[in-house]
């Protein structure tokens, strides 16, 4: 820490006060100015200010930041010049934390209910000893008949979520998380296919061609970073000569960044990406020697869709330079496209497979469903593979690696009915060039570490049931990301999903499903089910408000918490969030909370409790090891973490330069092609022969067949189940992210309240003027389901923005809240509008943010 | 010696806000007063339609009508290029929001410290927090600036005076760049000194596309911008802001 004083304001001000006592005639009641002496006062005082060091609390980054201290009060975040996610600069809601930090409506103390569930709470203040002890004795009392039984569920674990991840273990607990409407279909889409646990992003440092497909460039969109490290790449790129085509029904979410704009029908990404794949391979565009090395696009497919195998386990292919059958592991040279049989049985080549399959989904054909014109899809068909130059190389850092400088960047939008295959079809696309892990290429993580689902999810074992309430390789959803709205369906009828135990108990650590998640009346009906329920946070969610028993205050950035990567892709670099204060009010930092519930509970020390689970989850061992008995100080967690990193100094070391920056990130642990083995030694899933397998199972056990449609080897388009609304509700709803905003902890800063005021509805204004809905004037939007006929409406107001396709309206995610002051009385959420549940869900159990509306102005109800 | 200007980037700038919010933690300024604001604005019809963003703090005018109105000589430049309001001097006639052809002075109608947000009179915020409004008060305020020894930095002082930005006078003392500039996330903000021939923002103002808000006006503004166009009558202003005062 830097400490200085501020003496050099000190300087003559006596001659100030001299204007001060004459001016203020105009007003009554005019404020007095402070007096000079007191600006003399004040000037003189020693005023002792410091740095610390630390993250930003707010975002998801967790950007580097620099905490200016006067008196040891924080009067100002900014951002960590050396943080490689940010170098010295923050987002607006980075700066405006500030406001929360102090935010006298805080929980401040633990509190117990003292009224009814499902509706708003009155509460009691309590000791954190009575809080934390009722909170053990409803834990146990379930722990001790099924502890799976006890739910624990997060919205967004901030740093490494070793913490919780340990709290869940050590009390053996079910767990859910956010995933399911964030964009958990993608990475279920890319674990599966390239055993990367990530969705799409570019290689920035080279590409030339980006397909910013969904991606809210302007608005923090985008895989893995958020704003401010892709603005930052992005804007680099372009500068280079980068150009970005950006495929989404509005315009604002890459505002002036869209060299074109492609404005695609939402739901209808799939069709797009497979019109791609049908060009690509008619203009020639295919890279032979990744697909046949590194892919299964040369195994032999039977008839039934299954893998040819011979007598043995391993999948065939035809080797070229034997001309012979071998073992896929075997061949010297595997054939990309054949059509033929061996021993009497008729087998093709996935490749073959897959070139017949895209032969039907012609530009034209796409151009119907997408409601883009023909010509814009071949022109980007034909860029994107020109772009790529096939066969090309180049030498990063003096490794020579395969050079493709097309890429896509895809996230949330992959939550969609069909998103699973529409990510499968996208990242198609790329494998046919070969640009997966090439230099300007597409890259789905921050470094090639092969995930342990790229083999779980080929291996998923369907069960009869009966399924836990999470329908984990139920016949309804094998490949599952755990979706709080599903499990709150199963909670309101268990028996239509063959689930005999449903949870009892349920620890909430800020996750607020009736704010931030679809569907809320699920919610709302079904979570005064839960017996007991625990809520962790620094205020009083929507969720907490209905439905807590118990609320322990955690604090906001007054806490260790760490540690967490900070590398923007290329330099590789850890920080820690370290706090500027002492926890505000009677909170506690989180792993303080986890750390005395789990001595309350009673899983602490031992071999398997909770300290231990830290010790394996932070990899600390022999010195470094936390000992088993004792409660740690926090502190002390991180101090033997930084140690064990071969930091002599310790957490000081963070104290003192707040990052730890190591260096480049090596080409050879960065690009697929350049990795030992190459991939990771995984093969790339061109052909999805277990999802196929999956099918045929589930449709043996008799499911229906939404829920089977889409577990098919290869992407299939089908119409998605929203289109089967009736006509009069002839709008696509979509919803999105403001920069602004951050889930709904940043509804609660009253700074960002005021620039980004409330919920509104952008319509064209084509659209609206059609319907009599004049701009700024209120509107109401009813969504209706397809498969239930369940409607449901709001009321906003009507933004006219020319930024959207005419059939399509969209809201910002954020809204509809109404325990703090600073968030009441903004409009409503949109998620108010979505359904969870058949039709609505997409096949590996994640949220769809599509449905049908119609859209009339206040007064028109009967229209 | 030295003459600050400032450059704003239009192909970087990506509408964020940031800018906004910096200026507000940093002076102070209360709810509703927005020293900087950023416009989002779009031309054209589906499907052809363009968007754009546009920042705009106080333009610190070479030749400021502002200065030229004030009848107390509350507002004016300095020899550094800053326009700057001595609120000790301020009157509240607000012939200087009339004259400003750039929409950036604002006026305390109340009591500026009734209007910070929330109500911070917290009988439980720490000792070293209560008595401070905001929580986030910067003590950079409560002091004298430059030659002239006045106090002229941050907002929220009195009700009854005009307000606006001061390109972070109180930061160029301490040898830093203003909040807007130091915390733009894609380094939209360029501000340096055009007295020094080595300074990256003479570079940036000698760019051929560069141009400045209003030239009709004769303002002379030290705030230029580049990488972008003037908007034209025909730009809409989307996702506008309409402070709560």
């Amino acid at each position: 820490m830097r400490t200085v004083t501020r003496r050099r304001f000190v300087q003559g001000t006596a001659a100030v006060g001299g204007a001060a006592a004459t001016s203020k005639f105009l007003f009554d009641g005019f404020d007095t100015v402070a007096r000079a002496d007191e600006v003399v006062d004040a000037a003189m005082a020693q005023l002792t200010e410091d740095v610390v060091p630390t993250t930003c609390w707010v975002g998801k980054q967790d950007c580097g930041m620099l905490a200016r201290r006067v008196n040891g009060r924080v009067v100002k975040f900014e951002g960590h010049p050396a943080n490689p996610l940010n170098y010295g600069t923050l987002c607006p809601k980075g700066q405006a934390q500030i406001g929360a930090v102090y935010d006298p409506n805080r929980v401040k103390t633990p509190l117990v209910r003292t009224n009814a569930k499902g509706e708003p709470g009155t509460w009691r203040s309590a000791s954190w000893d009575e809080a934390l002890e009722l909170v053990a004795a409803e834990v146990n009392e379930t722990r001790a008949r099924n502890p799976k039984l006890v739910l624990w569920q997060k919205g967004r674990s901030k740093a490494k979520s070793f913490y919780d991840t340990a709290f869940v273990k050590a009390i053996g607990s079910s767990k859910l998380g956010h995933g399911a409407y964030c964009s958990d279909t993608g990475y279920r889409a890319l674990e599966y296919t390239i055993g990367l646990h990530g969705v799409l992003h570019p290689d920035f440092r080279y590409t030339k061609y980006l397909l910013s497909w969904g991606w809210n460039i302007t608005n923090a969109g985008g895989n893995k970073f958020c704003w401010l490290t892709w603005p930052r790449h992005l804007l680099a790129a372009r500068e280079r000569g980068m150009k970005i085509v950006h495929i989404d029904p509005r315009l604002r979410s890459a505002g002036p960044f869209a060299d074109r704009w492609l404005a695609i029908k939402p739901g209808t990404d799939l069709a797009f990406a497979l019109a791609l794949c049908h060009e690509l391979i008619a203009n020639g565009h295919i890279d032979e020697e990744y697909l046949t090395t590194y892919t299964n696009a040369p195994y032999l497919v039977e008839d039934d869709g299954m893998f040819h195998r011979g007598d043995g386990d391993e999948p065939l292919v035809l080797d070229a330079a034997t001309n012979s059958f071998v073992p896929a592991s075997q061949a010297e040279a595997p054939t990309l496209r054949a059509s033929t049989s061996h021993n009497g049985v008729a087998v093709k080549t996935a490749f073959e497979v897959f070139a017949e399959h895209v032969e039907q989904y012609t530009p034209e054909w796409a151009a119907e469903v997408c409601g883009i014109a023909t010509s814009e899809i071949r022109r980007v068909a034909r860029e994107y593979g020109e772009e790529a130059v096939i066969g090309s190389t180049i030498m990063v850092d003096g490794v020579e690696v395969p050079y493709r400088p097309v890429s896509i960047m895809a996230y949330h939008m992959v939550q969609q009915e069909l998103g699973f295959q529409a990510m499968r079809a996208m990242l198609i696309v790329s494998m046919l060039v070969g640009a997966v892990g090439a230099a300007g290429g597409q890259f789905s993580d921050k470094t090639w570490k092969i995930d342990g689902k790229y083999t779980s999810l080929d291996e998923v074992e369907i069960g009869d049931g009966p399924y836990d309430f999470t329908l984990n390789k139920s016949k309804f959803y094998p490949i599952n990301s755990g979706h709080p709205g599903l499990v709150a369906k199963v909670m309101a009828d268990p028996e239509r999903y063959d689930v005999e135990e449903l949870p009892e108990v349920a620890i909430l650590h800020m996750v607020n499903p009736l704010g931030s998640f679809a569907d809320q009346d699920a919610f709302i009906s079904t979570y005064e089910k839960f017996r007991f329920v625990a809520w962790i946070g620094p205020w009083i969610s929507e969720t907490a408000d209905y439905f807590a028993d118990v609320v322990l205050p955690s604090a906001t950035i007054e806490k260790y918490e760490g540690p967490m990567s900070a590398t923007d892709l290329y330099v590789d670099a850890k920080s820690m969030r370290l706090p500027p204060m002492e926890p505000l009010f009677e909170s506690r930092g989180e792993i303080d909370i986890y750390l005395d519930l789990a001595a309350a509970i009673g899983v602490l020390e031992g071999e398997d409790g909770y300290i231990a689970q830290v010790n394996k989850a932070l990899e600390l061992e022999g010195e470094f090891a936390l000992p088993l008995r004792g409660r740690p100080e926090v502190r002390d967690i991180f101090d033997r973490w930084a140690r064990a990193q071969g930091i002599e100094e310790g957490l000081a070391f963070f104290e003192e330069h707040g990052v730890w920056v190591k260096g480049p990130v090596k080409p050879t642990k960065f690009y697929g092609y350049a990795t030992d083995p190459v991939f990771g030694g995984v093969v790339h899933r061109l052909y999805g022969e277990s999802l196929a397998r999956y099918q045929k199972e589930m449709k043996a056990r008799g499911v229906d067949d939404l829920y089977a449609v889409d577990y098919t080897a290869l992407p299939m388009w089908r119409e998605p189940t929203m289109e089967q609304s009736p006509g009069d509700y002839d709008l696509y709803l979509i919803s999105y992210k403001l920069i602004e905003h951050k889930q709904a902890r940043t509804s609660y800063i009253p700074l960002l309240n005021e620039i980004s005021p409330g919920q509104r509805l952008d319509i064209n204004p084509a659209t609206a003027r059609a319907r009599g809905i004049t701009d700024g004037a209120e509107v109401w939007v009813e969504s209706h389901n397809a498969v239930t006929g369940e409607t449901r409406r709001v009321k906003t107001v009507a933004a006219y923005t020319e930024g959207m396709r005419p059939d399509t309206v969209g809201m910002p995610h954020h809204f509809g809240l109404w325990t703090h002051p600073a968030s009441r009385d903004r409009g409503p959420t949109p998620n108010a509008l979505y359904f969870t549940g058949e039709g609505y869900t997409v096949n590996t159990a994640d949220q769809s943010f599509h449905v049908k509306v119609r859209a009339y102005p206040e007064g028109g109800e009967s229209a | 010696m030295t003459r600050y200007a400032m450059v704003i980037d239009l192909d970087r700038c990506q509408g964020c806000r940031a800018c906004v919010e910096a200026c507000k933690v940093e002076n102070n300024t209360p709810q509703g007063s927005l020293w900087m604001h950023v416009f989002r604005l779009e031309e054209g019809t589906y499907p052809s339609t363009t968007m754009s963003f546009l920042p705009r703090p106080c333009q610190h005018c070479d030749n400021a009508p502002c200065v030229k109105v004030c009848p107390v000589g509350a507002r004016y430049k300095r020899e550094d290029g800053l326009v700057l309001t001595d609120f000790d001097r301020c009157i509240g006639c607000r012939y200087c929001e009339l004259a400003c052809p750039y929409g950036v002075n604002v006026f305390n109608w109340s009591d500026p410290a009734e209007h910070q947000y929330l109500d911070w009179d917290d009988p439980d915020l720490p000792d070293e927090v209560r008595g401070s409004v905001p929580p986030w008060h910067n003590p950079d305020h409560d002091v004298v600036h430059g030659d002239e020894q006045r106090r002229t930095s941050g907002g929220g002082h009195a009700k009854g005076v005009v307000e606006k930005c001061t390109f972070c006078v109180q930061r160029l003392e301490r040898g830093e760049l203003p909040a807007c500039a130091t915390t733009c996330p894609v380094n939209a903000i360029i501000f340096g000194d055009t007295d020094d021939p080595g300074d990256s923002v003479n570079a940036e103002i000698a760019r051929g596309d560069a141009f400045d808000l209003l030239p009709e006006a004769g303002t002379k503004p030290r705030v230029h911008y580049v990488g972008g166009k003037h908007p034209t009558r025909s730009a809409r202003e989307i996702e506008r802001v309409e402070v709560e005062v």
